[in-house]
């Protein structure tokens, strides 16, 4: 009954396409007609099913994609991030974050709303008629990718809501299969394994996140002030960052968690290290922006400031190994932004814009922030998405060799290898957390190439 | 030669040519129609914008991307029609029977390969000559060029030849086929004029020698009178007439053409220094150099005073800008000083204070690169007003409206707009209105108007002129265009070779004696009279003209 309507539905298929004069949906439509052909005679019913269910899986994907795109070019027509443009958008973006982090450190319960909040604000910003025009050409696949990233995100920012028991919460027996009430089964302690892929976006992702911001606030600011000061400058920046890129990245990473990292991780250690990064960070704004002794005097006392808040906050929402973590990711992957940052910034310096505002008198901070800086974020947007993948992927493969996050946090690199056993057993537990890296990288992948598309005018013929 | 040409060789017909814009198809061409005959030169002359080169990559059947050629057109070559031809029908044409000369022949050239090896090319691939036989013809071809050690030229890469030579070295490359066609896409443009002359010349000779038919793009009116036989005149994608050469220079029918033909017409008054005032800026004994490198310029001096204009004249590498950036602080002197009103200026730009970097402002040639493409044109004006006055808010905003109206564009339309959405001559208006904002005494204008077109060239010149007027300003006026110096100019000052080979006002440097240098500049513009590169040629003989004469001069001055 199955296959005969199967073949059925493929003939009409064919034959409206071949009727309304459909080329390439036609030869679609009848390559699989004959393909199913051939796997019914080979792998016979349960073929053509697995067939099927892939057919619609990628029709469902595409029909999400294509009515979330929709969505968000009706929202940009109606230009719905109007009133946040015009400098309202860090204002309002650091005031919610604020509010989120007195919320989570004083106990409202509403910290979840203030993040949506924050984040709501970060879409709605670009949402402009021009972006409209940009989304409307968008292929599907970036729409999917948005749409992917867009779920995973609410699934981070939501988990203890949407997850029906506990990070750590041992609820049955070990690797108990699937039913009705463990959606994912159990893992090897007993933990329901939809749960912890929940939690795990949570932790993992803000983690990648976090690493992959740090790194290129790091990065791009040495960057952007090497290309602009050159000269001894500019050498020492770029053999430090040679040093550290000529070590492997993963045995750096190895080297450096075994060291501070993993369960060794202490409290003041973190912060001592959060607020040395603070003051690196700092050293290179005050290099750009401060003018006279008197410059440098106010500004470093505002860095000393300014890294001890962002070292407490540090060492407060986050543990230890986390905070180390994070660190050993933005150092590793610091050098690459500085080199891309140094290659864009430093086409943009030759324009004669740039020498006209150096002819005015302009100090460095005026000419990254309003002149070099517009000109290189798109690709700097394109590479922050490609790195966050990087990144993702080295804290899930630390994780994995139990270096990353610590058990009993929930995280996809480590749950792959606490259930890897079950891989002897021809069960696709495991590979469910995997699926789940795989499919978050290829979304970041499929926006990235479009956004780099859009920047660059990568052409297709 | 008169039978030979009633053979068609191209025919257009109600060419459309559609681009692909906010969503919709756009003509851009809006039905041209075009015929040339066998050994016939066509001008197509118009502004940027006209479709001049779009109409020329069609006669090759070639629409660029994002464009497409409408259905109902037709472009027939030699009886072939190339609309619905085939790609491959197409290709074969392109290169052996079609040849196409760009406008820069130093980025079209692929510097990773030598001149002769790219010369051979074409006739490899079609399989018409063996490679020992086709490196004989260029060499041939390079000799009927005129090209230097025609010999030993060939087998140099692209960077070590000259712009002039290379653009001869690119002609000789359409030729290695012998095509029927050549289209020469503004192939003089980015040239001086002593160099432009000599590629003139050797295109002339050489597409006469071999009959070939030609399509000339260009925007200036002197040079398409010494090259076609007929002129085409277009403007937006319309055609607005077509005559023959003689016809067309002495009496053209519709206006625009007839205003095409008066640009060069705007002259501003000669003004005299003043008996005992102290020079503006006045430049003294000064050598300069990059870092390491020979001395760029040697002993160079000159005033300028107040509300004067200084031409500064040579050909590329002669050392004009470099003087510029020498005055403005980007290069600080080797030797020699600066002095501003009688007062040294610092030699170093970091080390001068805002009074005097704000006196000396500068204009760039091109406005593409000199405005920042992701910064409001309020922002890019009102900058050097709020850095140097620290006018805010309201007053900001009037300061702004006002520069606006100076610049003559409406402040009510262009506050809120990005550089990328003006036209050139618009972006060239806001650079001057950005110079302006700081309120200058001088003002340097690096080749303002070599990059537009005539018409939009001329309308800068005037509200510079009026400018000057208003608000006593000092100009320097560098150019390597005569024409540009005769409208514009108080002083003028030649420069050659890192050296001020003569000054004066402009009245005396535009008539005779000259120094040898000057002269040779001055006879190289081209004039609107059609013989004139012809008389030029036989006064003074094909090797005294252009660069070889310039590098004679050197010889004989060292």
């Amino acid at each position: 009954m199955f296959v005969l309507i199967y073949f059925v539905f493929l003939t009409v298929c064919f034959l409206a396409s071949a009727y309304f004069n459909q080329r390439t949906a036609f030869m679609l439509t009848f390559s699989l007609f004959m393909i199913s052909m051939i796997l019914f005679i080979v792998g016979g019913d349960a073929a053509l099913r697995s067939v099927a269910i892939g057919a619609a899986l990628l029709a469902g994907a595409a029909a999400v994609s294509f009515g979330f795109k929709e969505f968000l070019v009706q929202m940009a027509d109606g230009d719905a991030g109007a009133f946040l443009r015009g400098g309202m958008m860090l204002p309002v973006m650091g005031v919610f974050a604020l509010l989120a982090f007195a919320s989570a450190y004083l106990g409202w319960g509403v910290t979840e709303v203030f993040i949506t909040l924050v984040v709501l604000a970060l879409i709605l910003a670009p949402m402009s008629p021009d972006f409209a025009k940009e989304l409307r050409t968008a292929p599907l696949t970036a729409a999917f990718g948005m749409f992917v990233i867009f779920v995973v995100s609410i699934m981070a920012i939501y988990a203890p809501l949407i997850a029906p028991y506990g990070e750590a919460e041992v609820i049955s027996s070990a690797f108990a299969p699937r039913d009705e009430s463990l959606l994912l089964g159990a893992d090897q302690l007993g933990r329901d394994m939809f749960s912890r892929v929940i939690y795990g976006a949570r932790n993992t992702v803000t983690l990648a996140l976090l690493g992959t911001t740090l790194a290129f606030i790091l990065g791009a600011m040495a960057g952007l002030l090497a290309a602009t000061k050159g000269g001894m400058f500019d050498q020492a920046m770029g053999r430090t960052a040679d040093v550290i890129m000529s070590i492997p990245s993963l045995i750096f990473a190895l080297l450096m968690l075994s060291i501070f990292g993993g369960s060794l991780a202490s409290p003041s250690t973190s912060f001592y290290l959060l607020f040395g990064f603070a003051i690196i960070v700092g050293l290179l704004f005050l290099a750009a922006a401060a003018e006279g002794a008197m410059g440098w005097v106010i500004g470093a006392a505002v860095m000393i400031g300014a890294g001890l808040a962002f070292a407490a906050a540090g060492t407060t929402i986050f543990d230890a190994s986390e905070v180390i973590l994070i660190l050993v990711v933005a150092v590793i992957y610091s050098p690459r932004v500085f080199r891309l940052t140094r290659a864009v910034a430093g086409n943009v310096v030759v324009m004669d814009y740039i020498e006209a505002a150096k002819l005015r008198g302009e100090g460095n901070w005026y000419l990254i922030r309003r002149e070099i800086l517009p000109n290189s974020t798109a690709p700097l947007v394109a590479e922050y998405g490609l790195e966050f993948c990087f990144v993702f992927l080295l804290i899930a493969g630390l994780s994995f060799l139990g270096l990353g996050i610590q058990p009993p946090t929930a995280d996809w690199g480590s749950m792959v290898r606490e259930n890897a056993t079950l891989i002897s057993f021809g069960d696709p537990t495991p590979l469910i957390p995997a699926a789940a890296i795989a499919l978050l990288t290829i979304a970041v992948n499929f926006v990235v190439d479009w956004m780099l598309f859009r920047s660059s005018g990568l052409k297709e013929q | 030669m008169a039978e030979q040409k009633k053979e068609v060789l191209l025919k257009i017909r109600d060419l459309k040519i559609q681009g692909y814009t906010d969503e919709t198809w756009i003509d851009i061409i809006k039905g041209v129609d075009l015929t040339l005959h066998r050994g016939e030169v066509m001008g197509l002359i118009g502004e940027s914008g006209a479709g001049k080169s779009t109409i020329g990559a069609a006669a090759m059947g070639y629409a660029r991307d994002g464009t497409r050629i409408t259905d109902d057109s037709s472009i027939e070559f030699d009886g072939m029609e190339l609309t619905t031809a085939s790609e491959g029908e197409r290709r074969a044409l392109r290169g052996s029977r079609i040849a196409y000369v760009a406008q820069s022949a130093a980025a079209s050239f692929n510097p990773a390969h030598k001149l002769i090896d790219q010369h051979t090319e074409a006739p490899l691939q079609y399989r018409i000559k063996k490679r020992v036989e086709a490196q004989e013809d260029g060499v041939e071809l390079y000799r009927r060029l005129r090209l230097p050690n025609p010999d030993e030229i060939g087998f140099r890469y692209p960077h070590q030849v000259s712009g002039g030579q290379l653009q001869r070295a690119m002609t000789a490359m359409a030729m290695s086929c012998r095509p029927d066609l050549i289209i020469f896409d503004e192939p003089t443009t980015a040239l001086d004029v002593t160099t432009q002359i000599e590629v003139l010349a050797a295109i002339r000779d050489i597409v006469e020698q071999f009959n070939t038919a030609a399509l000339y793009i260009t925007h200036d009116l002197a040079v398409v009178a010494q090259m076609a036989d007929t002129i085409k005149v277009l403007l937006k994608g319309n055609e607005v007439e077509q005559a023959p050469t003689e016809e067309m220079l002495n009496n053209p029918k519709e206006d625009y053409t007839k205003s095409l033909w008066a640009v060069r017409d705007f002259t501003s008054p000669q003004r005299y220094r003043p008996k005992d005032g102290v020079p503006l800026i006045s430049v003294k004994n000064v050598d300069a150099s990059y870092t390491g490198g020979a001395k760029v310029l040697d002993d160079v001096s000159f005033d300028i005073y107040e509300g004067m204009t200084v031409a500064v004249v040579g050909e590329s590498g002669s050392g004009k800008s470099t003087t510029a950036r020498c005055i403005t602080g980007l290069l600080p002197p080797s030797k020699g000083e600066i002095l501003f009103r009688g007062e040294p200026f610092e030699p170093d730009y970091r080390k001068r204070p805002r009074e005097q970097l704000r006196q000396c402002q500068m204009i760039y040639q091109m406005a593409d690169t000199a405005l920042n493409p992701k910064v409001k044109i309020s922002e890019i004006i009102g900058r050097p007003a709020q850095f140097y006055s620290g006018l805010t808010g309201a007053a900001l905003k009037n300061r702004v409206d006002e520069l606006l109206d100076l610049i003559e564009l409406d402040p009510s339309k262009f506050y809120n707009r990005y550089p990328p959405e003006l036209s050139g001559g618009q972006k060239q208006r806001i650079g001057i209105a950005r110079a302006l904002a700081a309120e200058p005494t001088f003002i340097v204008c690096d080749e303002v108007t070599s990059a537009l077109d005539q018409l939009v060239a001329e309308g800068i010149l005037r509200l510079l002129d009026k400018l000057q007027n208003e608000l006593k300003l000092a100009y320097m006026f560098i150019t390597h265009d005569l024409a540009t110096v005769r409208s514009i100019a108080d002083e003028v000052v030649v420069m050659q070779y890192g050296k001020v080979v003569e000054q004066g006002p402009k009245d005396d440097m535009f008539k005779p004696p000259h120094h040898p240098y000057t002269d040779l500049l001055l006879s190289s513009v081209p004039e609107m009279d059609p013989n004139w590169l012809t008389t030029l040629l036989e006064e003074r003989g094909v090797d005294n003209v252009g660069d070889a004469a310039s590098a004679k001069m050197a010889e004989q001055s060292k």
